[in-house]
């Protein structure tokens, strides 16, 4: 038998299809996308947590406001990382992660609003309520482009899947 | 062709379960160019795994999805070149050269693909990897020039080069040319 004929019928390794699924694999997907937006919302209440304080705080709260707005961040850069490098977004996968990505954006900035309306001046209202408009317009414009791909797509394979029949 | 289209569509769309379909497609092909390369069924197996991470990773980026069966062996391609040069510490010199542009040969209806494979073990990288691509796998000469990154011309002499080189390695051997 040729090498040809023996490549032909060589079937796929189990090794590599439980590989392929771990890489596919959607929960991942979701994991990462729900740590990244836990670490960039938790990230903006502490910082307008702080922002409101009345008086400036003690250097270790300081500290600590510092501490936990930087491991918020750190979190959602490293999730970030991860679905554009290790975990990529498919089509559906970033429709799907956007419109809860809008959802979180949504809920902070209300809480933001609300921080800041209780506890801060009207200038820090002002900065936060349009921290939380940029934040949430971004999110809809990724949603946005998300569902447009996916549209093409679904487009393109209908198309296709009519060639062939 | 249409058929390949349309599971790299859905495999970007993110059906899980065409992924499965989309392998089982693609992994003899590209385990046979890997294995033609390396020469080693085992390191074919670990390299091929590694292309198809990278595939499956850069996926949603591919912008146009007829183009798949290139972009696949580029990146097996990569992967090879990689694996090489850790193994052997050196720059890739071997693999670039061949300037000129030399018409094809009388031979492309000559050498059979039982031919080739017999003959492929003897000769170096560049000219193996040129044979499995144009005459094993039957990627265009485009698609070759894109998979190697040379220019289309540069496949071709590099075609001519490797057949030249089969034909008298295969006659060594006692086989009519």
């Amino acid at each position: 038998m040729s090498e040809q004929n023996r490549a032909a019928q060589r079937p796929v390794p189990e090794e590599l299809e439980r590989v392929l699924a771990a890489e596919v694999s959607l929960r991942s997907r979701l994991r990462h996308v729900a740590v990244g937006l836990a670490g960039g919302c938790g990230a903006a209440v502490i910082a307008v947590l702080w922002a409101t304080e009345p008086h400036a705080p003690p250097p270790r709260t300081q500290a600590a406001f510092a501490g936990l707005i930087a491991i918020g961040l750190a979190w959602a850069v490293l999730a970030g990382w991860v679905l554009s490098r290790r975990r990529p977004l498919f089509a559906r996968d970033r429709v799907l992660s956007a419109r809860i990505a809008l959802a979180a954006t949504v809920v902070t900035a209300l809480a933001g609003v609300a921080l800041a309306a209780v506890r801060g001046s009207t200038a820090d209202l002002v900065a936060t309520a349009t921290g939380g408009v940029v934040l949430t317009a971004a999110a809809m414009l990724t949603l946005v482009r998300a569902r447009h791909r996916r549209r093409a797509l679904l487009r393109l394979r209908d198309a296709l899947r009519q060639d062939a029949s | 062709m249409g058929n390949d289209e349309l599971l790299v569509v859905r495999c970007q769309l993110g059906e899980r379960e065409a992924f499965r379909e989309l392998v089982a497609v693609w992994h003899p092909p590209l385990w046979r160019y890997v294995r033609g390369v390396v020469g080693s069924s085992h390191l074919a197996d670990d390299l091929v795994q590694e292309a198809w991470v990278a595939v499956v990773r850069g996926l949603p980026r591919l912008r146009q999805a007829e183009r798949f069966a290139p972009w696949l062996f580029t990146i097996a391609r990569r992967t090879v070149t990689d694996h090489l040069r850790q193994t052997y510490k050196a720059p890739e010199t071997a693999m670039e050269d061949a300037t000129a542009v030399v018409a094809d040969d009388e031979l492309s209806g000559v050498l059979t693909t039982m031919r080739i494979e017999a003959g492929l073990a003897a000769l170096p990288p560049l000219e193996r990897e040129v044979l499995i691509l144009f005459h094993l796998q039957d990627l265009p000469l485009a698609s070759c020039a894109e998979v190697l990154g040379v220019p289309a011309g540069t496949v071709k002499s590099r075609l001519h080069r490797a057949r030249r080189m089969l034909r008298d390695h295969l006659a060594e051997k006692g086989h009519e040319a």
